[in-house]
């Protein structure tokens, strides 16, 4: 009963913060496409004949990239917001599981990246690439959604005692976007390889791509590197916010 | 008669910045460091009290006199350092009217919302919603925003959520202070009627009339522990003469 109370009220925040974001807006849910659309049309006209040169269907490759970025980056640029600006007076007024305040948040990237990956559905029907791979689509995404929240709940919680993190992270995530193989592959860069073995979205990118586009099976450290940093996220997540929690409303 | 809410010997301690004179250097190294000087402020000093059900306690004092803070420390807001509380029963907590409404939704998602707050289930909301908005008047606003809303709707609003997720144990604090006559009268009857079915009420108000007029007991607190306890007349005379 529990749990289902908690769900509820977590779907209900990201409904609401669904709708506000569309609030007063003329072209809506337009939005979630248009802003990926136009950042995949840049970067592949810029790129195409250079950076995409070797990569086999490079415009699906770079679209899958933008769109699994974009799920990370808005979840978590959000969570550094939600419990300090959005729900800081809620907080205080009221006990409720904060947990869900997180989860809310990430249900709502997820709303967002569906209508993303329908634009990426679109393009594979345009470049008449096999549908097979979706299949295994929800099992991939379903691990991703666990690292992100995860990951949300340790940045939630530690912006209310830096304030600062939000500034912080916003730099951050444009770093990890540079550093991460999106619009370029690794080739044989060994540093930058190294690098990425320990950034998560490497594993989570690389995995759909090898699945959804080419239809093939990924290597297996690829899918264990998934699962351990999903599960890794998920514990550290909820012990950190578990620790902090108490004192949130102090600290707003 | 069975006990609602026990509280024993509960304290609570804040750090809170302050300025005093610094010299120079602390002043610079303040400066750089963005901290500031912190002291403890004692909140709530060994409070005990209980609340059986059935039962309206009234709470009053001076601002900063620790109302609030007792009331959060209730509700599991805020955690206590020392002592004990124990609450029997589902706590609706109304603090400052603020139940996480949203100013730029409309009506009928906010009830939505506040109520999963609550811990009301989708289903149960659907049924309880025209009662909602029946017992707060807004019939014709259903699908108005928010921000277009009068203080006293809003409060009309909150109040009438908070008394339909089925309270137990109702921390009301200062929300009477925007509605008009008719609605405090109408407030007042429902929440007797819940308290006759077994609920118990804390209530923190300014209104010194209404406490009188409701409530079975009150409180009163000064900096952060309770000076007098006992009937409702008798305390808010004592505490007229003393303001």
């Amino acid at each position: 009963m529990k749990i289902r109370h908690f769900l509820n009220l977590s779907f209900e925040i990201a409904k609401s913060s669904f709708k506000l974001r569309n609030e007063g807006s003329y072209l809506g849910i337009f939005w979630y496409l248009l802003n990926p659309l136009l950042l995949f049309v840049l970067l592949l006209l810029v790129f195409s004949d250079r950076l995409g040169n070797n990569i086999p269907s490079y415009p699906l490759y770079l679209l899958l990239g933008i769109i699994i970025f974009n799920f990370f980056q808005q979840s978590t640029l959000e969570s550094t917001r939600v419990i300090v600006r959005d729900y800081g007076e809620l907080i205080k007024s009221i006990n409720f599981p904060r947990e869900a305040l997180v989860l809310g948040i990430t249900l709502r990237s997820v709303f967002s990246h569906f209508f993303e990956f329908i634009l990426f559905l679109f393009f594979m029907l345009i470049f008449k690439n096999s549908m097979t791979g979706l299949i295994f689509y929800p099992i991939i995404l379903v691990f991703l959604f666990v690292f992100i929240f995860g990951f949300s709940l340790i940045l939630s919680s530690l912006t209310v005692y830096f304030i600062d993190l939000d500034n912080i992270w916003n730099f951050f995530v444009r770093l990890v976007w540079l550093a991460t193989p999106i619009f370029y592959s690794i080739g044989g860069q060994d540093r930058l390889f190294i690098a990425n073995l320990f950034n998560p979205l490497y594993y989570f990118i690389t995995l759909s791509r090898e699945i959804i586009i080419y239809t093939r099976l990924p290597e297996l450290w690829i899918i264990f590197g998934a699962l351990f940093y999903a599960l890794s996220a998920l514990l550290i997540g909820m012990l950190v916010f578990n620790k902090l929690k108490v004192k949130f409303a102090e600290m707003l | 008669m069975k006990k609602r809410i026990i509280v024993e010997g509960v304290s609570k301690k804040f750090k809170i910045g302050f300025k005093k004179r610094e010299s120079a250097l602390s002043r610079i190294i303040h400066l750089f460091s963005g901290r500031e000087p912190k002291k403890t402020l004692e909140a709530l000093k060994d409070v005990s009290f209980k609340v059986d059900s059935g039962e309206i306690v009234g709470i009053i004092g001076k601002n900063g006199s620790g109302k609030s803070t007792l009331l959060r420390t209730i509700a599991g807001i805020y955690k206590q350092d020392k002592g004990n509380i124990k609450a029997k029963g589902k706590i609706i907590s109304l603090i400052n009217l603020n139940i996480g409404m949203h100013h730029r939704l409309t009506m009928e998602n906010n009830i939505f919302l506040c109520c999963s707050l609550f811990g009301l289930s989708h289903r149960e909301i659907r049924e309880k919603f025209d009662s909602i908005i029946e017992f707060s008047e807004l019939r014709d606003f259903v699908s108005t925003k928010l921000y277009q809303f009068s203080n006293g709707m809003l409060q009309r609003l909150a109040f009438s959520i908070a008394i339909h997720c089925t309270p137990d144990i109702l921390l009301l604090d200062e929300i009477f202070e925007f509605g008009d006559e008719k609605f405090k009268e109408k407030s007042a009857e429902k929440i007797k009627e819940m308290v006759r079915k077994g609920a118990c009420v804390v209530l923190v108000s300014h209104d010194l009339r209404m406490v009188e007029k409701y409530c079975h007991r009150v409180i009163l607190m000064t900096d952060g522990a309770i000076k007098k306890e006992g009937k409702a007349k008798e305390i808010v005379k004592g505490y007229k003469i003393e303001v």
